[in-house]
């Protein structure tokens, strides 16, 4: 145990260095210094309160829809629909703020909670559904479906929902006080951030020391043992997608209420990818996730802050992104066939 | 029509050949931006059209060896790599893709030309198209009468079908995974270039909008036959040019929700092509596991 331990330390050492040095290399291929730019990053995104509250601002999303993946992953589906459900429930959470904007807090924001992670739930529980019962591939289900959702938040943002005061720019009105997330001791940090974290330690203990959990464990390893013993592939599809959707959801409703105000298009700087490349990051563990969002979250931040100071797209930080995924595909698919060719 | 799904019909074709070694590639969506990137900046650079097809199948190739790199050399899994792929062609080409933005190339030149205009029916037709659409075609023809016809087409349907059975009869599997993921890469890059140099004419951050996603479906719904990608990309553009038909008969819809029928139509025939699928079959059986139908071969 010792020794294989050590063995995914090795490998998780050398998928960062080779992150580094890919990242060294692009950095480099755009006439930036490497290192300062890295020590740079590091610091716009943990140097101080500020940075650190604006990287756990950009992680909770993030952290969300990388527990729709990892939820799936855990029945053997690979979902990448954390984008669309996130939009959807963005979409579905909205529409009572934009029916009842007057109604109290008790009641509207509970609501707006309840219809977003619903909203989110549905477009999660659609691809569900399709691979349930027409076994319709999952993968790319989510992926179309994630263009539908951009494209249905697009509608009703530039047509009936749009805020004739916003002169032109295609927004709804902004949200009431009495719908707004709580935000936690005045910075932008939100409850949403501290729901995500009660959600990876429930998901965490359920799925690895529930019934449940085992049954999930027993199908996505061989679904027709699991069909002998009498499990159902087709409900649980149904039930890790929809709960997956749900969570990705309650992140689009928090994203729009707590840190944009109101629902516009282009809400999510494509939190719903990030949130993918966390889970495969986590090796699909939910309390892994959690520092894995963080930092990745920063390196987010950090992207924007370069940017604004140093003139640096933020397209560089979908770059890096992308050279991390590599990277850390490469390190740990040589350590599974390591694994695997000693048996 | 035919000359708007020219760039669907090539990038599927492309993914179905891919698909026929065992190897899915969702990369193919970041491949398609690379090559209407590049292609579009080579073609702005040096006023060539065909310069900027032959970069953007360039690009195709250098960001699928990525995807051959991470699946065969390190053998990660497919779907992350691919997804990793587009990651890395959506960011680089955002990148690079600014200073490009609001420029304007010129494709190649119509068919026909005043010679031709006068023939009844077909003139029109022509004189809309570029050399690109029938150069497609045969693409897809030759593609098809190679992979069914000769024995390399033979020798790679093998690999798609049994890695194991390939290897024994002493084929290089490996090798020939690798010359069907590049060949998708430079069929994507291609088609991205098409896209942004022949038919848009300009460029714009995430051009291709789910183009290369959409192809990975119709693959599935043209059963990973090379012949019947025609007809699917076809249909598929036909419901696309039928609805901006209705729009301009005084339907009015939201762009946006226009915007959505090409997902919704895909979605739609795969779903179709997945509930007959035990009945007609036709997926390479390497596929099998990486789809999750079966339980793991290897």
């Amino acid at each position: 145990m010792n020794g294989r331990l050590a063995q995914a330390s090795i490998y998780g050492i050398a998928g960062t260095a080779l992150f580094l040095l890919l990242a060294s290399g692009f950095l480099l291929a755009i006439g930036r210094p490497p290192f300062v730019t890295l020590v740079t990053m590091a610091g716009y995104a943990f140097g101080d309160g500020y940075s650190i509250s604006e990287s756990l601002v950009k992680a909770t999303p993030i952290l969300l829809c990388a527990f729709a993946v990892i939820l799936p992953a855990r029945l053997g589906l690979i979902s990448v629909g954390g984008e669309g459900q996130l939009y959807l429930g963005a979409l579905a959470g909205t529409a009572i703020v934009v029916g009842y904007p007057g109604g109290p807090m008790f009641a509207l924001l509970p609501a707006m909670v309840a219809l977003g992670a619903g909203g989110g739930a549905i477009w999660g529980g659609l691809a569900g559904v399709l691979r349930a019962r027409f076994d319709v591939n999952e993968t790319i289900s989510t992926l179309l479906l994630n263009y539908i959702a951009v494209l249905l938040v697009n509608y009703a943002v530039y047509g009936a929902w749009k805020d004739p005061a916003s002169l032109g720019w295609p927004a709804t009105i902004q949200f009431p006080p009495a719908a707004t997330v709580p935000s936690l001791l005045g910075t932008r940090v939100h409850l949403g951030f501290i729901v995500a974290l009660i959600a990876a330690f429930v998901l965490h203990v359920v799925v690895t020391y529930t019934r449940w959990g085992l049954e999930l464990r027993i199908l996505a390893g061989n679904r027709k043992v699991g069909a002998m013993v009498g499990l159902r592939f087709a409900r649980n599809t149904l039930i890790v997608m929809a709960l997956g959707g749900a969570l990705a959801g309650f992140a689009g409703i928090c994203e729009t209420a707590a840190i944009q105000g109101r629902l516009q298009s282009g809400l999510s700087v494509g939190y719903g990818l990030t949130g993918f490349l966390v889970a495969w990051l986590s090796g699909q563990h939910f309390l892994r996730a959690v520092p894995i969002a963080i930092l990745v979250g920063g390196l987010i931040a950090a992207g924007d802050a370069l940017q604004l100071y140093s003139k640096i797209p933020s397209a560089s930080a979908t770059v890096l992104q992308g050279l991390l995924f590599a990277a850390a595909l490469a390190a740990s698919g040589l350590a599974a066939r390591r694994e695997a060719r000693r048996g | 029509m035919l000359r708007s799904s020219t760039p669907l019909l090539v990038v599927t074709l492309g993914e179905t050949l891919t698909q026929r070694v065992g190897i899915i590639n969702l990369g193919v969506e970041g491949q398609m931006l690379g090559g209407a990137c590049t292609g579009f900046a080579v073609a702005a650079a040096t006023g060539d059209p065909l310069l900027g097809f032959a970069a953007g199948a360039g690009a195709g190739i250098v960001l699928s060896t990525v995807h051959a790199i991470l699946c065969l050399v390190c053998g990660a899994n497919q779907i992350g790599s691919g997804i990793a792929v587009w990651t890395l062609g959506l960011g680089l080409t955002s990148y690079f893709g600014r200073a490009f933005i609001g420029g304007k190339v010129t494709g190649l030149g119509a068919l026909g030309g005043p010679t031709v205009a006068d023939i009844p029916l077909l003139g029109p037709i022509l004189n809309q198209l570029t050399p690109l659409a029938p150069a497609a075609l045969i693409l897809v023809a030759a593609a098809g009468l190679w992979l069914y016809r000769t024995s390399t087409g033979l020798n790679w349907r093998i690999v798609g079908e049994s890695f194991e059975t390939a290897r024994a009869i002493g084929l290089a599997p490996l090798f020939v995974q690798l010359q069907g993921i590049i060949v998708g890469g430079l069929l994507s890059g291609f088609a991205g270039a098409i896209l942004s140099v022949d038919y848009t004419q300009t460029w714009a951050n995430d051009m291709t909008k789910g183009r290369g996603f959409v192809a990975v479906g119709l693959v599935i719904v043209a059963r990973w036959n090379p012949f019947f990608v025609l007809p699917v990309v076809l249909i598929f553009g036909l419901s696309e040019a039928a609805t901006l038909r209705l729009q301009a008969g005084g339907l009015t819809l939201s762009p946006y929700l226009i915007g959505c029928l090409p997902y919704v139509v895909c979605l739609l025939c795969v779903v179709v092509a997945s509930m007959r699928e035990d009945r007609i079959g036709g997926m390479p059986a390497e596929l099998a596991s990486v789809f999750g139908r079966r339980q793991r071969a290897r």
